[in-house]
Formats: structure tokens, C-alpha cells, sequence
């Protein structure tokens, strides 16, 4: 039988090699109490060590905690067109790259996509969505800087209504959840163009904040699936378990460097077997 | 959650406060949430468990200071300790030099120099700034719509992919400046080329500082990533951008305490007048979440 006492240095490794990997506290706090209740008072095969028990218990919880991701191709061809995604989060995380990657993605599949250029406010933001756009040879609709990105993505959905497109992608602004005159900005955006899905993207190489961010973006303006970006740092990506814990909310991608091509669908176990690489 | 981790550090250090004598095991409580505080503003793990570990040897060996009783001697050991690793204020002198702003991709790089700039204008210096950022779409729109605003000379080329040969003709076309900012492109320690791209500028622009710019959300990654820049071209201070954020910025203190540097300024803002110098005592309030 399974004893706390026997538990308790396998899981303070552990638990270290969660916050090294970037897993908040809280997350990991939650993870690891949970993996103790499990595995307190159970069996132990004969031959079976404790660390190997806990790791496996452990590996269990991190896989629940992500889920099993989020199908954006079943997701489209299930639904009316245009399907009308809306990218969302903080400054500078990488969702005007993760628009143009997706919607290089989405050409490749199949479908027709139009790009909504929602960042009128930082400077150089449309020329850079627009070039991204026309390297890939997908339109783009864009307005003036300092226009209202309503009206912008607004234009959007009705050209890809008029046009029959399949896909429209909007970009916004990178804007921190403090700050309540942009997030209710990003509240009428949402009234304006309805989307379908709220894509809240955010860096594998964030820490804590994480968590909170995440949280407050969820509780304003919702978020549908999350993307992470900037995996390919050498980071072990905890980031996915501090969100996915916090908002309970399928990942769709990953991104995994600059170019268009560097984006790959979300798979669970890669995930965990990196992030517990370091230590187990 | 935070509020509860700085309200029971300050519990830790309300158990401390009667006493007179310096008891072990209150000062194991507190080095334990100050553990928790720190790691949850993203401090390395490895560099708060070296902290604590200091922390806990000077306070129960170190005497207290007459007059002052145990939980101001730790918490003023806590506060030393904290402060040392970046006190070590970059210093900002107002004289001719070359700024080679480095950093992760999206760390706040461009919107930094674009505010360095202004800050520098306004001490009255006639101040430059070279777009050696060849790769991003929109780079150089973004920096020189920035420094048209503030009537600052941008120097830059979207059509070539060449970043030294932009630097070099930049160098030449604002030698009339005294203060001279490179812009650059984001890239981390796994892209050899991109950092021997940095190593190569530094070499050419014969840099007087190298600022690594960090983002306050920045985790783990921090002292690996700073290593690495270090290594390539001497990091000589660090800015941390997006403190307007609720990010506590302990990804890069440890860059700081990586590259043994300083921190340099506080980015705050996404406009151009947002940049604060450092004050260790609010950083530091704010990373212990006090
Ligand atoms: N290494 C790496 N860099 C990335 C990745 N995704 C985006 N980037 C880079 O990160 C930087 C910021 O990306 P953007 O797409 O501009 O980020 P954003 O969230 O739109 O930024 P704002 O609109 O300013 O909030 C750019 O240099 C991108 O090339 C990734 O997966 N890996
Ligand atoms: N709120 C806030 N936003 C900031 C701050 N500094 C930069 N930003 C924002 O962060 C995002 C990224 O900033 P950039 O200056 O483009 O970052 P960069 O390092 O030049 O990015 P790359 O060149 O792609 O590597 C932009 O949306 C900026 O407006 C800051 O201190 N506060
Ligand atoms: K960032
Ligand atoms: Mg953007
Ligand atoms: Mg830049």
C-alpha cells in the first residue's frame, strides 16, 4: 500500500521539474495534490516502483488537464461559411504571425480564407498583416490606421459572405486584460463580426502570467481554443498546462518558429513527454 | 491566488514580529512562502532556491542590528539579498554612444527604441535610429512611423535582406548623431545564425551598450535565453517591457543576475512616453507581492 510518507520525495522532484518547465503554481500546486490523492492508500504491483507509479499518475493528470485539442478542420465542415475566427491576446504574443500561418494552413486544406487587417493601432501592424497576406495571395481588408477595427472586420465578413469565402481570420490589437477601455473595445468587436470561435493566443515562454491572463481574457470576451506560440524556444511548454488548467479550453496549435509552415496541430502526449523530459 | 501568497508571507513575518530571539522554524515558514513568491513571479527556480538558502543562513546566524527585532532583520536580509542581484544599476550617461538592442522575438524591442529615442531627445540629444530588422514584415514602417512622430532620423531598407550592409550604410548616413539605437530582429538562443547575426553587428556597430529587452511575462526560459545573448555579445543591461501588465517580472531579474548586469529602464506602456527608469524598492515589493 501506498503511504504519503512514500510519495513525498517522487513528487517534490516532480513538482520541481513542473515549475521548471513553467507550469504556474497554482497548476502545479492543483496537478500534484491531485496525483497524491490518487495514489495514497492504492496498491503497488509487486516490482513496481514508487517513482515509476507516480510519473505514470502523473503523466494521467497532465493529459486530463489538456484534453484532447481542438479539430479546426471537423470544426469548419461542420459549420455555416464563412466561419469567422477572432485572435485575441496580449501585446506581442504572435497572433498576427499565427493568423498568416493558419490561414497559409487552411489554403493547403482546402478552404478559401480572407484576412481582416482588427489592428489599427499599433504602428506598422496592417503593413505587416498585409504583407503576410500578400506573399500567401490571400486577400486582406484593411482600413486606415486608427480606424475602428470593428468596421474593419466588419468589411471582412461581408466580403467573405459576398464572396463566398470559407474562412475569415481577424487580427486584433495585442492588448493586456488590465486595461478596460481595450478589452471593451475587443467587446464590441465581438458584437460586430459575431465570431464563431475566439482563438486566444498566447507564448509558450510565459510564466505565471499566464494564468491570470488567460483567465481575464476567458471571463471578458471568452476564448474558444487556445494557440500557443514560440514552442520552439527550448521551452518545455507548461504554459499549455498553466492555461488549459485555468480555462479548461481545447489547444488548436502550436507554433514552432517564423516561418508559415512552422505550426503544427496540438497533440497532448508530445507535450507531456516534453515536459517531463527534464525530470522524469 | 496572489493575494493570498503575499498575505501569507506577510503571515510568515507577522509570526516573527514579538520575538526577540530568532526561532528556526519561523524562519523555515518563511523562507518556504518566500519560495512560493518568488517561483510564482517567475524567478528560476534554481536561483530562488540559492536565495533562500542565503536568506535563511543570515538570519539565523547574523545578530540583529541593536534596536531592531526579528522580523524587521529578516525582512531585511530578504530585501539585501534581492536588491544585490539588481542594484547593479546600468548606468544611462548622456554622451555619444551606440545602443544594440537585443532579445527574444515580440519582447518589445522595436516600441523600446522608438522610446529610448525619445528619451534621450529630450536630454537634448541628437539621437538616430538604424531598422537593422531585415526579416519582420512591416519592421520598418513600425520603427519609422514611430520616429517620424518624434522627428527622429530612421534609417532603414525593406528591400534588403542584409542586415550589416543596412547597418553599415546607416552608421554613414547618421554620423551627424550622437546617439546612435540599432534596431534588430527577435531571435533566441536555439537560431545559431540569427545569434552570430547579433555577434556580427555588435563587431561592426563597435556597440557601447548591448540592452537585452525582456518581457515582464517571461518564465523559465529567462536565464537560459539571457545566457545565451550574454555568451554572443556581453549583455550590459537589461529593459524589461509590459510592467503595465500584471506580469511581476522575475524572468528577468534572472536575466539580470545571469549576465550580472543591471536593469536599465521599466518599459510601461505602448506609447512612446512609457519608459520609467528602474526603482528597486517598488520591483522589488512587487515581486515578493507586497
Ligand atoms: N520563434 C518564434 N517566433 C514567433 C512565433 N510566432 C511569432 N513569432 C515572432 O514573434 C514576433 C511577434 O509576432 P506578432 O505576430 O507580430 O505578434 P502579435 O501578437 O501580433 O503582436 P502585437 O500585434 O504587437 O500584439 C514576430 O517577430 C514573429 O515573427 C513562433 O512560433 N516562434
Ligand atoms: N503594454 C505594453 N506593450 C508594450 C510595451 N512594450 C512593447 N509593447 C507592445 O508589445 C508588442 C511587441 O512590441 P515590439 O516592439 O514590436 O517587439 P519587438 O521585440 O520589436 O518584436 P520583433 O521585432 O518581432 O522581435 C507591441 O504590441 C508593442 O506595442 C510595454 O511596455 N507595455
Ligand atoms: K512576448
Ligand atoms: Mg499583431
Ligand atoms: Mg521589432
Amino acid at each position: 500500500i501506498v503511504s504519503e510518507k512514500d510519495l513525498d520525495d517522487a513528487l517534490s522532484e516532480l513538482e520541481l521539474t513542473l515549475l521548471e518547465s513553467d507550469v504556474a503554481l497554482p497548476a502545479t500546486d492543483a496537478i500534484i495534490s491531485s496525483v497524491e490523492k490518487n495514489l495514497v492508500g492504492r496498491h503497488r504491483k509487486i516490482g513496481e516502483s514508487v517513482d515509476h507509479l507516480v510519473v505514470h499518475a502523473l503523466k494521467a493528470a497532465l493529459l486530463d488537464v489538456l484534453g484532447q485539442g481542438f479539430d479546426l478542420k471537423a470544426y469548419i465542415a461542420k459549420h455555416e461559411r464563412p466561419v469567422k475566427i477572432l485572435f485575441t491576446g496580449v501585446n506581442g504574443t504572435g497572433k498576427t504571425t499565427t493568423v498568416a500561418k493558419i490561414g497559409s494552413w487552411l489554403r493547403k486544406e482546402g478552404f478559401t480564407v480572407v484576412i481582416g487587417a482588427g489592428d489599427t493601432y499599433r504602428a506598422g501592424a496592417i503593413e505587416q498583416i498585409a504583407v503576410h497576406a500578400e506573399r500567401l495571395g490571400i486577400r486582406v481588408i484593411q482600413h486606415q490606421e486608427g480606424a475602428d477595427p470593428s468596421a474593419v472586420l466588419f468589411d471582412t465578413v461581408e466580403y467573405a459572405k459576398a464572396h463566398k469565402i470559407d474562412v475569415v481570420l481577424a487580427d486584433t490589437a495585442g492588448r493586456f486584460h488590465n486595461k478596460a477601455n481595450l478589452m471593451s473595445q475587443l467587446e464590441k468587436i465581438k458584437r460586430v463580426m459575431k465570431p464563431d470561435l475566439v482563438v486566444y493566443v498566447d507564448e509558450a515562454v510565459a510564466g505565471n502570467d499566464a494564468v491570470t491572463r488567460a483567465f481575464e481574457f476567458d471571463r471578458t470576451v471568452g476564448a474558444d481554443a487556445v494557440v500557443l506560440t514560440k514552442a520552439d524556444m527550448d521551452s518545455r511548454g507548461g504554459a499549455a498546462i498553466s492555461i488549459a488548467h485555468t480555462i479548461g479550453k481545447p489547444l488548436m496549435f502550436l507554433g514552432v518558429g517564423q516561418a508559415y509552415d512552422d505550426i503544427m496541430p496540438f497533440e497532448p502526449a508530445t507535450v507531456v513527454e516534453e515536459l517531463l523530459e527534464g525530470g522524469a | 491566488m496572489l493575494d493570498n501568497l503575499s498575505s501569507s508571507l506577510k503571515d510568515a513575518l507577522k509570526k516573527l514580529a514579538g520575538k526577540t530571539v530568532v526561532d528556526r522554524a519561523a524562519v523555515d515558514d518563511l523562507v518556504k512562502d518566500l519560495q512560493r513568491a518568488l517561483i510564482s513571479s517567475d524567478v528560476n527556480v534554481k536561483l530562488v532556491m540559492e536565495l533562500s538558502k542565503a536568506i535563511r543562513t543570515r538570519s539565523l546566524e547574523e545578530e540583529p542590528p541593536k534596536g531592531m527585532n526579528v522580523r524587521e532583520h529578516v525582512l531585511r536580509i530578504v530585501y539585501q539579498e534581492l536588491v544585490r542581484l539588481v542594484w547593479a544599476s546600468t548606468e544611462v550617461k548622456l554622451e555619444p554612444q551606440t545602443i544594440l538592442m537585443a532579445g527574444l522575438q515580440g519582447s518589445g524591442k522595436t516600441t523600446t527604441t522608438a522610446k529610448l529615442a525619445r528619451y534621450f531627445q529630450k536630454k537634448g540629444m541628437k539621437v538616430g535610429v538604424i531598422c537593422a530588422d531585415t526579416f519582420r514584415p512591416g519592421a520598418f514602417d513600425q520603427i519609422s512611423t514611430l520616429c517620424t512622430k518624434i522627428n527622429v532620423p530612421c534609417f532603414g531598407n525593406p528591400q534588403e535582406k542584409d542586415a550589416l550592409k543596412i547597418t553599415r550604410e546607416g552608421l554613414a548616413a547618421l554620423k551627424e548623431q550622437e546617439l546612435i539605437i540599432v534596431d534588430t530582429q527577435g531571435r533566441h538562443a536555439l537560431e545559431a545564425e540569427l545569434i552570430k547575426e547579433i555577434i556580427d553587428l555588435n563587431v561592426l556597430t563597435k556597440a557601447t551598450h548591448r540592452w537585452l529587452v525582456i518581457d515582464a511575462a517571461l518564465g523559465q526560459q529567462a536565464s537560459e535565453q539571457a545566457k545565451r545573448f550574454h555568451e554572443a555579445i556581453g549583455i550590459d543591461g537589461v529593459i524589461i517591457t509590459k510592467m503595465d501588465g500584471t506580469a511581476k517580472g522575475g524572468g528577468a531579474m534572472s536575466a539580470v543576475a545571469e549576465t550580472k548586469s543591471g536593469i536599465a529602464f521599466i518599459g510601461s506602456g505602448e506609447t512612446i512616453e512609457d519608459l520609467e527608469r528602474f526603482d528597486p524598492d517598488g520591483f522589488i515589493s512587487r515581486l515578493l507581492g507586497m
